[in-house]
């Protein structure tokens, strides 16, 4: 035999069963056990009344689907669903190449991960993080060299010698057409120097014809 | 709603009943895309939960996702239980819960579980995270009389601060109950309690309502 809390809390449970089925029904009686506590009953119908089921902003919803949608693109390519978080405190000091005598010289970079805090002891007389960068140091020094790679200068020399290669090669070699004919003896009319000139040039560049 | 079939066991046919979310959390299984329909389904469920429990707008957010992203990737793990469900709890006319059965989604018992311990560690992270009124939420659904609108507001807001001054046990089944709509024998494997544990629960937090409410009223 149950005792009276028992039998009031079933009680209870059997008036919320059918305030919410006459909800949804949209029936207004609602079939009451007589022994209930009637303040019970008002206390259950405010409540009903007051605790709204709260619907998130569209853009919200939007939003965490699109975040889902990408979750699970990546569990269908194996990957795990959830990105690991970037770790917002610390960060990696990334050292610029160099010798690693110039350590004091050496500009450092933090890129904005994190710093592995199982490193060693630092050495003497240096910091944590100056001793992560002496570290770094080390690998890259380690590695092979980079090839030298010429820069914009070097290229736009080249390019003016050639041009003016090409200028020298055009004045040695004069087209033998009828207009070309013209031209040349109109311009010998009026000066010889241009001749001169393009000998004076081709000394210069030592362009042989 | 829940389909009986027929399960085969070692006794011969016995009527059992699936998941009423089982096609739903079969697709997003096979397709991990299709997840997006049983999140529709709940979102607002689980955002209300978080927000009644946090009472903050961007915490609920913020919990929402955690919620969402956490079931997402624990879908291959969950395991639909819905006979086990059943079986440990006797249904009895007294109970007068023989409808709950139609009703049961271990689905979203597993997914309110999961909610239950997002929230319970955003409450734990920030217990200095300023309280706001929730009586944003209250009125939402406003109607176009205006007197009633404010006679429903001032009653939601009598409630909710009535419901606000609960236990944390006793407010958090409350909510399950008339925010979520859950049943008792969901509420009761929600929060890890049993069924009897949680019918007592709810009979007594209305009682401390009635008391507060009639205590703001004189």
């Amino acid at each position: 035999m149950p005792g009276s809390a028992t039998r009031n809390a079933r009680r209870t449970e059997r008036y919320l069963d059918g305030l919410v089925a006459a909800d949804e029904r949209r029936a207004a009686e609602i079939p009451v056990d007589t022994d209930m506590d009637p303040a019970i009953r008002v206390a259950a119908r405010q409540l009903r009344a007051g605790l709204v089921r709260v619907h998130p902003s569209f853009r919200f919803e939007e939003a965490l689907a699109a975040r889902l949608a990408a979750a699970a693109d990546r569990m269908k390519a194996g990957l795990p669903a959830e990105l690991p978080s970037a770790p917002v405190a610390g960060g990696t000091l990334t050292a610029f190449r160099g010798t690693g005598a110039a350590v004091a010289d050496l500009g450092v970079v933090v890129v904005g991960a994190a710093v592995a805090e199982s490193a060693a002891t630092p050495p003497i007389g240096l910091s944590h993080s100056a001793a992560t960068v002496v570290r770094g140091l080390t690998d890259v020094a380690a590695r092979p060299r980079r090839p030298l790679i010429v820069g914009g200068v070097g290229v736009a020399s080249a390019a003016i010698s050639l041009g003016a290669v090409y200028v020298a090669w055009r004045h040695s070699h004069p087209t033998s057409g009828r207009m070309s004919r013209a031209v040349r003896a109109a311009h010998g009319r009026v000066s010889h120097s241009g001749r001169r000139g393009s000998g004076v040039v081709n000394e210069i560049l030592g362009v042989v014809s | 709603m829940s389909r009986p079939v027929l399960a085969t066991s070692e006794e011969g046919a016995r009527p059992a009943r699936l998941d009423r979310d089982r096609g739903l959390v079969e697709a997003a299984r096979r397709d991990p895309s299709r997840f997006d329909a049983l999140y529709r389904k709940y979102l607002a469920q689980v955002y209300s939960y978080s927000y009644y429990e946090l009472r903050d707008h961007h915490a609920a957010e913020d919990a929402t996702e955690r919620v969402f992203m956490q079931a997402l990737a624990g879908l291959p793990r969950f395991e639909e239980r819905v006979d086990a469900f059943i079986a440990s709890r006797p249904v009895t006319a007294a109970s007068g819960s023989a409808s709950d059965m139609a009703d049961i989604s271990t689905f979203r018992v597993w997914l309110f579980r999961i909610a239950r311990n997002v929230v319970a560690n955003e409450r734990r992270t920030d217990r200095r995270r300023p309280v706001s009124p929730l009586e944003d939420a209250i009125g939402l659904h406003a109607p176009d009389d205006v007197a009633e609108t404010v006679a429903a507001r001032e009653a939601g807001s009598a409630a909710w601060q009535a419901v606000a001054r609960l236990p944390e046990d006793r407010r958090r089944a409350v909510i399950l109950r008339f925010v979520d709509e859950m049943s008792t024998a969901e509420i009761a494997a929600v929060l890890g309690r049993s069924e009897g544990a949680v019918r007592v629960l709810l009979h007594r937090a209305l009682r401390s309502v009635a008391e507060d409410l009639r205590r703001q009223l004189s």
